[in-house]
């Protein structure tokens, strides 16, 4: 089976740099790049992340874009108490060697999508700025695409940065509101899947039996986290968001869908960025997306430590 | 045991109907009086249907006060499709022979808890606006009221009449919004328990063989909202939205509660009369009312539909 291509765009972020690690460590996929925007991190902290990240993998060859520094309409909110002052969390990874390409993120999205059409699979796990940008700029994107995962979005889930919101979409909601209504083939990975997904201090031992440099960063990255989690929310572990609308390029049976319309608010008020589902169709439009409203947790978390595990293994003897 | 003292501020409206019939058939309760308002139906049409519910169950004594015909800033929405042209979907009941009492259903609330501070309870089924404008008028009121259950809202359930608002809330979101924040002791009972109360036709078809008026008058209610929500929804069924607040009386046990600071969208976007609890905090107020999140909703359809038949 030939390996889906697909290119992340990221603002690592904790579950982000999780989520990178995830796609170089499944066989199912091939990663072509990185585009990097602002949310959990600086758009400039984000890529040095990246590029960090990569070098941990030993997947330095990989291309790493520099995309949109600030949202398209709102002011500009990072996340340093969930994710830390360098994103990163506790974790200290050497400065990387390589450096960004020269492109910007939202071009390099075009050049690839459209020098590949119907090859492409976006996996958007941070706010929607630079795929939101490269739409307007290329509307042909839309058509060529193969598919957009996008983790976003709190349905019926309360959300975690204002009751309704959730961060992603509230960062840049005018962003989403243009990705949502552009007809790009969308399959949506909100909070009601992603909190259900809790990565357990237990689960990062299991990782932890493999000794090479990934389980170290990955045990030091979610202890952070964890503590947030922890301290904000009362849960236990942490909740890794991107790594599951990763994990849905090539195992969809992870999660139960539904299509529906699904709009987002930017009209300013206390709603804004709430991501909602026409459930009862008042709004008499057709859906625009597929939603994963119902997931199997432990499935994916297993499926998540083994990878971690094979990884570590293959880098650390270096396959 | 002494009944419950309550006053419905209600837009009858069928499920309002059937809330008057679940009351009076149950000793838990004193229902002390009516005060109507614009929702369902014009306030004309409310106020009429409360009297001649009310008579038609022998309870004229039962006073009603007319309320508010617009809510307090958005268009009036009356909804002939759910509850039939009168409001009552199939039924004919005869023109009440009692009218209403003098004063606006405002007054008559503002009299009525201030003259007994803390003994009656209000039970809100239909928009707001009265209940709004009572706080509004009269600063003691609030304090005045021993609790106040609504029926309204829909937290992580879709809404009833936008994407996201349920009907009674979209109505009159401004006052929603100000007895949300008026300090009163709120239960909200949210769509997201009352679609778990479904009365099937199966259930109305149960009731019809007792053969009494009142097991005809809820055919001839239902009908129309049964058809609604059918073709609407494909569910052979409607949802006891009203009587459920009822529950926190006579079936408590059946309902999960939970302390939550809740909040309606007023903005006029997209959103507009959002109901939303803040789980996480993240708004950092303290909890403004209780919300039931869960139901154990076929045993209060049976509940109601045990009342109905021994009444």
């Amino acid at each position: 089976m030939t390996p889906k291509r697909i290119i992340i765009d990221t603002d690592p972020g904790i579950d982000d740099s999780l989520a990178i690690l995830l796609a170089l460590a499944s066989p199912e996929v091939q990663l072509e790049g990185l585009t990097v925007v602002h949310g959990n991190s600086s758009t400039e902290q984000g890529v040095t992340n990246a590029l960090s990240v990569l070098e941990l993998a030993k997947v330095s060859h990989i291309p790493v874009a520099h995309g949109c520094d600030l949202p398209l309409v709102q002011p500009s909110l990072l996340a340093p108490e969930t994710h830390g002052n360098k994103g990163l969390g506790y974790a200290n990874l050497s400065e990387p060697q390589s450096r960004p390409i020269v492109q910007k993120g939202s071009d390099f999205l075009i050049e690839q999508i459209m020098s590949n059409p119907g090859e492409i699979t976006l996996v958007a796990i941070g706010p929607l700025t630079n795929v939101a940008l490269a739409i307007r700029q290329e509307p042909r994107i839309v058509e060529a695409i193969k598919e957009l995962f996008i983790m976003g979005g709190a349905i019926r889930h309360e959300g975690n940065t204002t009751p309704l919101a959730e961060f992603n979409t509230y960062v840049d909601p005018h962003a989403a509101h243009i990705v949502y209504h552009s007809g790009m083939p969308i399959t949506l990975t909100p909070l009601d899947v992603t909190y259900q997904c809790i990565l357990l201090a237990d689960d990062v031992e299991r990782i932890k039996q493999v000794e090479s440099d990934i389980p170290s960063f990955i045990e030091e990255t979610t202890r952070f986290y964890m503590e947030f989690h922890d301290e904000y929310q009362g849960i236990q572990g942490c909740v890794i968001n991107d790594p599951l609308t990763l994990a849905l390029t090539f195992a969809p049976e992870l999660c139960d869908y539904e299509e529906h319309y699904i709009d987002v608010d930017i009209s300013g008020g206390v709603s804004m960025g709430k991501t909602f589902a026409d459930f009862y169709k008042m709004t008499g439009k057709s859906a625009n997306m597929k939603v994963a409203l119902g997931v199997r947790p432990r499935d994916f978390i297993d499926l998540f430590v083994e990878r971690m595990q094979n990884l570590s293994r293959s880098v650390s003897s270096g396959e | 045991m002494t009944p419950k003292r309550i006053i419905i501020d209600t837009d009858p409206g069928v499920d309002d109907a059937l809330t008057f019939l679940l009351a009076l058939a149950s000793p838990e309760i004193q229902l002390e009086a009516c005060t109507t308002t614009q929702g369902n139906v014009t306030v004309d049409k409310a106020t009429r249907n409360a009297l001649a519910t009310l008579e038609f169950l022998n309870a004229s004594h039962i006073p009603v006060a007319k309320g508010c015909t617009l809510p307090m800033v958005g268009p009036l929405l009356a909804s002939d499709h759910v509850h039939g042209a009168s409001g009552l979907g199939n039924t004919n009941l005869p023109n009440p022979t009692t009218k209403p009492v003098p004063q606006h259903a405002i007054d008559y609330l503002i009299e009525r808890f201030l003259a007994e501070p803390g003994e009656i309870s209000l039970f809100a089924i239909g928009p707001l606006s009265n209940i709004a404008l009572a706080i509004r008028k009269e600063p003691r009121f609030a304090s005045a009221v021993k609790e106040m259950v609504i029926m309204g809202g829909a937290i992580r359930e879709g809404g009833n009449i936008t994407a996201q608002a349920e009907f009674n809330i979209y109505a009159d979101p401004h006052a929603a919004h100000i007895v949300f924040h008026s300090g009163i002791p709120i239960t909200l009972i949210p769509l997201d328990v009352t679609n778990k109360c479904m009365l099937y036709a199966k259930d109305v078809k149960r009731l019809q063989k007792t053969n009494s008026p009142i097991s005809q008058f809820i055919d001839d209610a239902t009908a129309v909202y049964l058809e609604f929500t059918k073709e609407k929804t494909g569910i052979d069924g409607c949802a006891l939205h009203d009587p459920l607040t009822l529950a926190t009386i006579i079936a408590s046990e059946l309902l999960t509660l939970e302390g939550r600071y809740v909040d309606v969208d007023i903005s006029g976007g997209i959103s507009m009369g959002k109901t939303f609890a803040d789980f996480y905090r993240t708004a950092g107020k303290p909890a403004n009312m209780k919300v039931a999140l869960d139901v154990r909703g076929e045993e209060f359809v049976e509940l109601f539909l045990e009342r109905m038949e021994t009444k």
